[in-house]
C-alpha cells in the first residue's frame, strides 16, 4: 500500500468515528414533528390507538412508540442511558411510580406545574398525582395505577365454613388450616430481592401500624417494635412449619401468579393484573376467586402499595409544547378508554372509575376501586432506589435467616439515616 | 544510506499503524480514562447530576462499605469456584475428545452448543431448573431420593451461589476443553510413546508428560475464565439479581446499580476501577504462578 493509501485510510477511520459519535441525529423528518417515547413490547399494541386518535386532534405531529425490553429494570437503564446522553431521543417519558425522584432530581425532567392547572389535576387520583411531585414540582402525571391486593380461594374458604380474613392472624389461621404442602401452600408473595418485596413489606409493616421513611421530615421507622413485628410475620410465615413455601424468597410475581393460577396456594398477594389472568379458561382456579384489601392488625382495610405507570416530559425535548399536549390528551377520559378496556389497567382518571363503559369491560374495577382509594404511595426521596435497595438486602437477609429480624432492622434504619442525612 | 532507509520504513510502518492504533484508541483508551477520572469524582443530585473532584475521597468510601466488600468477597468466591470446576471439568473432557472414537467430529461440535448460547437465555433456563417447585433439579434429587423435601436453590446463600457456580460451569466448560483440546493436540504423539515403551502406565503419562506440556494452555484456560467470571453480570443478574441478602452480588452488578439506579456515577466508576485492579493483579499471580512452575 502506498504512503497516501496509509493516510487516507487514516482519515477514513476518523470519518468514520466522527459519524459513530454524531449525537441522536434523529432530527424531525420533513413530514411534521415526530415525538418518541418509549413503551414495554407488551403495553404497544395498547398505545397505538392513542397515538392515533392525538394524530387527529394534532395534525402535523405525530408520536412514534418505540418498542422496550418487557422486565421494568431493563426499561429504567436504557431510560437513563437515553436521558443521560441528553440528545433528545426521548422527548416523552413512560415512567414508573418510584422513578419520579431521580429522574427529578438529576433535571432531565420538565416540571408540569404551568401546564396541568387545578383543575386537570383534579381530575386525577390524589394520590398517583402526589407521587409525581418532587420537592413541590409536578414531574410525572399519572396514566394508569396500579394497587396491591390479597386473592383468595372463595371456593376453599366457602367449603370449610371460613370468611375472608381481615387481619394478619386470621389469614394466618385460615392459610394454616386449608394448605397442604408442598401440594398447596397457605399464603403467597413476592420474596425476592427487588423493588416487588418493598411493595409487599410496606403493606404488612402499615398493617401493623409501622412506617418506613416520612417524605417530608425524613424520618425512619424502620427499628421500632412494629417493623419488628411486621418482619416477624413473614419469617414466621417462611419459616418451618409456615404457610409459605421456602422458595417464596426467590420469587417475584410471576412465579407467585402460576402457583396461584395452577391451584397450590390458597391466599396470594399480588397485583390487579392477575385478576383478569386467573379467571381465563385455562386458569385452574377460574371463578373461584376472591380479592381483599391486604389484612391488618385491627381489622380495618388494609392499605395496598400505590404503584402505576405515569407520563413525563424530558428536558431534552425540542419539541415540549408538543410533548405537554400528548400528556394532556393520554389523560383525557377518551383515551384512558381507549387504553384500559383493552387492557384490563386502572386507569389514572377518578372519572374514568366510574364510566359505565369501562366497567361494563372490566366490572372487577369497581371491586378494585374501593380497595384503591386507601392506596399509600412509596416515599418520594431523591436517593429511593438505594433506600428500597438497603431495605431489600435487610429484609431478605433476615427471611433467609443470616440475621435476626431486629439486627436486619436495626441495620437497615441506621443505613437508610445515613443515606436520607448525606447531602441531597 | 541504511540508517535513512530504516528510519524510512519505520516512518511508513507508523503511518500505517496509525488508523488501527487511532480507532483504539477511539473504542477503548477514551472510555477507559474517562472511567478512570470519574471515579475520582463526586457525584450529587442537586437540580441536577452535579459532579465535582474528589481526589481519592470517593475511592476510600468503599473501605466503610459492607455491601462493597461483601461483593468483593462473593465476586472472589463465584469466581475461585467457577474456574476450579470448569478448568477441571474442561480439562477431563479435553482428554475424552482427544481420543479417537466413531462420531468424535459431531460431538466436538455439539459440545460447543452451551458455549454458544447467550448467557441470558441459559441462566432463564437454569433458573427454571432450580425452581423450588417446578425444577428439575428437585424433582430428580426428590426421585433418587437424595433429597427429602424440595430444596429452594435460588432462595437460600449457599444454595444459590452453588446454582450460579454450575450455570456458569455448564456454560462455559466447553470453552475451557476447547483451548485444553488445543493444547493436547500439540503434544508430540512420539513422546507419550516413548514413556509408554518405557512401561509408563496411563496415569503416570498424564502426570509427567500431558499435564506438564499442557500448562500453557491451562493458563491461558484459567486466565481468560477468571477475568471473565471475575466480570460476571448476566448470569447473576438473571437467575438471583444477587439475592438473598446481597450473598450474591458480583462487583459488576453493583457497580451497575450505582451508575444506572443511584446515577451515583462517580462511586459507580470507583467500584469499577477498583475491581479491575484487583482482576489484574489476579491475572499477574495466575502468570506469575504458571511461568515459575515452568521455569522449576
Amino acid at each position: 500500500m502506498s504512503r497516501r493509501g496509509a493516510g487516507a485510510s487514516a482519515v477514513l477511520a476518523l470519518l468514520l468515528a466522527a459519524s459513530a459519535c454524531r449525537p441522536g441525529g434523529n432530527a424531525a423528518p420533513g413530514d411534521g414533528v415526530v415525538l418518541r417515547m418509549l413503551v414495554p413490547a407488551n403495553e404497544r399494541p395498547f398505545w397505538l390507538p392513542l397515538a392515533e386518535t392525538f394524530a387527529k386532534a394534532r395534525p402535523g405531529v405525530r408520536l412514534e412508540l418505540e418498542e422496550g425490553p418487557v422486565p421494568t429494570d431493563l426499561r429504567e437503564s436504557l431510560t437513563t442511558s437515553a436521558l443521560l446522553s441528553r440528545d433528545g431521543a426521548y422527548d416523552l417519558v413512560y415512567l414508573d411510580v418510584t422513578w419520579t425522584s431521580k429522574l427529578a432530581a438529576a433535571g432531565w425532567l420538565l416540571p408540569l406545574d404551568d401546564a396541568f392547572g387545578e383543575e386537570e389535576r383534579a381530575a386525577l387520583l390524589p394520590q398517583a398525582l402526589t407521587a409525581g411531585v418532587f420537592r413541590g414540582r409536578l414531574y410525572r402525571v399519572p396514566f394508569r395505577t396500579d394497587v396491591g391486593l390479597l386473592y383468595y380461594r372463595a371456593d376453599l374458604l366457602a367449603k370449610a365454613g371460613i370468611a375472608p380474613p381481615r387481619t394478619f392472624a386470621e389469614l394466618e389461621a385460615a392459610a394454616r388450616r386449608l394448605q397442604s404442602p408442598p401440594d398447596r401452600w397457605g399464603f403467597l408473595w413476592q420474596g425476592a430481592q427487588y423493588e416487588g418485596l418493598v411493595c409487599f413489606f410496606l403493606e404488612v409493616l402499615h398493617g401493623h401500624g409501622g412506617s418506613w421513611i416520612d417524605p417530608e421530615t425524613l424520618e425512619v421507622g424502620l427499628d421500632r417494635p412494629e417493623a419488628e413485628a411486621a418482619l416477624a410475620f413473614l419469617v414466621r410465615a417462611r419459616g418451618a412449619g409456615g404457610i409459605s413455601p421456602p422458595g417464596v424468597t426467590a420469587y417475584r410475581e410471576e412465579e407467585t401468579r402460576h402457583l396461584f393460577q395452577s391451584g397450590r396456594a390458597v391466599f396470594l398477594r399480588s397485583w390487579p393484573y392477575v385478576f383478569r389472568l386467573a379467571q381465563r379458561e385455562e386458569s385452574a382456579v377460574a371463578g373461584r376467586i376472591g380479592v381483599l384489601p391486604v389484612p391488618t392488625l385491627s381489622g380495618a382495610p388494609g392499605s395496598g402499595t400505590l404503584g402505576g405507570w405515569g407520563l413525563a416530559v424530558a428536558r431534552a425535548s425540542r419539541r415540549p409544547e408538543e410533548a405537554i399536549a400528548f400528556v394532556r390528551h393520554a389523560t383525557t377520559l377518551p383515551s384512558q378508554r381507549l387504553f384500559c378496556a383493552p387492557t384490563g389497567f386502572a386507569p389514572a382518571r377518578r372519572d374514568a372509575w366510574a364510566d359505565p363503559e369501562l366497567l361494563a369491560a372490566n366490572p372487577f374495577l369497581a371491586e378494585l376501586g374501593r380497595i384503591h382509594a386507601s392506596a399509600t404511595a412509596r416515599p418520594v426521596v431523591a436517593r429511593y432506589a438505594q433506600a428500597s435497595d438497603v431495605l431489600q438486602r435487610h429484609l431478605t437477609a433476615a427471611l433467609a435467616g443470616l440475621s435476626p429480624p431486629r439486627a436486619a432492622l436495626a441495620a437497615a434504619a441506621r443505613e437508610t439515616r445515613a443515606l436520607l442525612g448525606e447531602a441531597p | 544510506m541504511s540508517t535513512v532507509l530504516a528510519r524510512r520504513a519505520r516512518r511508513e510502518r507508523a503511518l500505517l499503524l496509525s488508523p488501527v492504533l487511532l480507532l483504539l484508541a477511539l473504542v477503548v483508551a477514551v472510555p477507559a480514562l474517562r472511567v478512570l477520572l470519574l471515579g475520582f469524582t463526586r457525584t450529587e443530585l442537586a437540580d441536577g447530576v452535579v459532579s465535582s473532584w474528589a481526589g481519592l475521597a470517593t475511592h476510600a468510601r468503599t473501605l466503610g462499605d459492607g455491601r462493597f466488600l461483601s461483593a468483593l468477597r462473593n465476586t472472589a468466591v463465584f469466581t475461585f469456584l467457577s474456574v476450579l470446576l470448569e478448568v477441571t471439568l474442561g480439562t477431563a473432557l479435553a482428554l475424552l475428545l482427544d481420543r479417537s472414537f466413531r462420531g468424535r467430529g459431531v460431538l466436538r461440535a455439539v459440545v460447543l452448543v452451551p458455549w454458544a448460547l447467550p448467557t441470558s437465555v441459559m441462566a432463564l433456563a437454569w433458573a427454571w431448573i432450580f425452581h423450588d417447585t417446578f425444577g428439575m433439579a428437585n424433582d430428580l434429587l426428590l426421585r433418587i431420593g437424595l433429597v427429602e423435601t424440595p430444596v429452594a436453590w435460588l432462595a437460600q446463600p449457599g444454595t444459590a451461589m452453588a446454582a450460579l457456580v454450575v450455570a456458569d460451569a455448564w456454560k462455559t466448560t466447553p470453552f475451557v476443553a476447547l483451548i485444553i483440546l488445543a493444547g493436547l493436540q500439540g503434544i508430540p504423539r512420539e513422546v507419550v510413546e516413548a514413556a509408554r515403551v518405557d512401561g509408563a502406565g496411563a496415569f503416570a503419562r498424564f502426570r509427567r508428560i500431558t499435564l506438564p506440556l499442557l500448562v500453557p494452555s491451562l493458563v491461558v484456560a484459567t486466565l481468560f475464565r477468571s477475568i471473565q467470571a471475575w466480570g460476571a453480570f448476566d448470569v447473576v443478574w438473571v437467575m438471583t439479581g444477587g439475592g438473598p441478602g446481597g450473598s450474591t452480588e458480583t462487583l459488576s452488578l453493583y457497580a451497575y446499580q450505582s451508575w444506572f439506579r443511584y446515577l451515583d456515577f462517580g462511586y459507580g466508576a470507583a467500584i469499577a476501577v477498583q475491581g479491575m485492579l484487583v482482576a489484574l493483579l489476579l491475572a499477574a499471580l495466575v502468570v506469575r504462578l504458571a511461568s515459575r512452575r515452568e521455569e522449576a
